[in-house]
């Protein structure tokens, strides 16, 4: 009787272990942060102009390597000049970084924990950037005009050239 | 020498053609896509600040294109799920696209201060499937800024998105209500 109750104890036990581990991992995975792109390793480094050709010569290709079926795509730092600053209706800083001859370019769309830094950018620098891409550049018939590579969650690694 | 002329008479009118184009054409400056699902269990909400739209002034073409991974939700996992094979499959269909036409563009003056009420009638592409719609949006006009308002009830199944069984058939709404803003 004592060994049979020892026995259903233990199973008790393990039961309950068991239960609470998958009632954790439940809701660890329902609370799942986001990635961190800052922290996290940079898949590909290249300049504007090498992005931007890829994906206007071969968009297919291109897509295959950068994009992931869950959205979490290649994190990249891309070298380029800054074009353009602007701000977007998330009160985020978005800079272009295109050259003068190129037909499209790569917008970068800043972090909030970035902001401060990315405040002090000026047109013409040329900066280093890491962020996650979200689609690439291509040539859009019905808005008649070329679409730029979109990276958000952007953090500044580098200022080149001022 | 006439060659040159030539050439130089055919570089000025393209150029003239191309300038002209763009200037029939308003670009947006910014943008906001909003994803809204409401259930009596969770209500799930996704921001897009990434997309590019035209309107053009002269014909009331209307364009907007949206890269779908660029929808930002508070759950990573949902944002996962979103992206999958087994929802929007963005990877395959980074993008979406809405191409249509102003229907009462003759109440529309571009040039005089207020606020339009349109009708948008065109095409939607989403997941690869494309959906004729039909709907209303509010132009205001105020000096040189120019902003679109809009709210579109979209039917999941419409772009062949459709939850069986699961989690996802009970905490996703078959409508999601998007709403759009626009500054040109």
């Amino acid at each position: 009787m004592i060994f049979e109750s020892k026995i259903f104890k233990a199973t008790l036990l393990l039961l309950g272990i068991g239960i609470t581990i998958a009632i954790l991992t439940g809701i660890y995975m329902f609370n799942m942060p986001h990635r961190n792109i800052k922290t996290t390793n940079t898949d590909y480094q290249l300049k504007t102009s090498e992005i931007v050709n890829e994906y206007l010569q071969n968009p297919t290709s291109a897509n295959e390597k950068y994009l992931d079926e869950e959205g979490e795509s290649k994190i990249l730092e891309i070298t380029g000049k800054i074009t353009s600053i602007s701000i977007d209706f998330n009160n985020q800083i978005v800079i272009l970084l295109k050259d003068n001859d190129s037909k499209a370019g790569v917008t970068c769309t800043f972090s909030d924990e970035s902001k401060i830094i990315a405040q002090k950018l000026k047109q013409y620098q040329i900066v280093v950037v890491k962020g996650v891409i979200r689609s690439g550049a291509s040539y859009d018939e019905d808005l008649e005009m070329y679409e730029n590579v979109i990276l958000e969650k952007c953090s500044l690694i580098n200022i080149i050239q001022s | 020498m006439k060659n040159k002329i030539l050439s130089f008479v055919l570089l000025l009118a393209v150029s003239f053609s191309v300038f002209a184009q763009n200037e029939n054409k308003l670009i947006t400056k910014k943008s906001h896509f909003k994803f809204y699902s409401h259930t009596s269990i969770e209500d799930i909400e996704a921001n897009n600040y990434k997309s590019v739209g035209t309107i053009n002034t002269q014909s009331g073409e209307i364009v907007f294109s949206v890269p779908m991974q660029s929808f930002e939700f508070e759950k990573a996992k949902m944002q996962q799920h979103y992206n999958s094979p087994k929802f929007l499959d963005t990877k395959k269909f980074p993008k979406a696209k809405l191409k249509g036409k102003i229907t009462n563009f003759g109440d529309m003056n571009f040039k005089k201060d207020g606020e339009y009420n349109v009708q948008i009638e065109g095409e939607l592409s989403i997941h690869g499937q494309s959906k004729q719609i039909n709907e209303n949006a509010i132009i205001s006009v105020k000096g040189n800024s120019i902003k679109l308002n809009s709210t579109l009830n979209l039917t999941l199944a419409d772009f062949g998105i459709a939850f069986k069984d699961g989690k996802p058939s009970t905490n996703i709404a078959k409508v999601i209500k998007t709403t759009v803003v626009a500054e040109y």
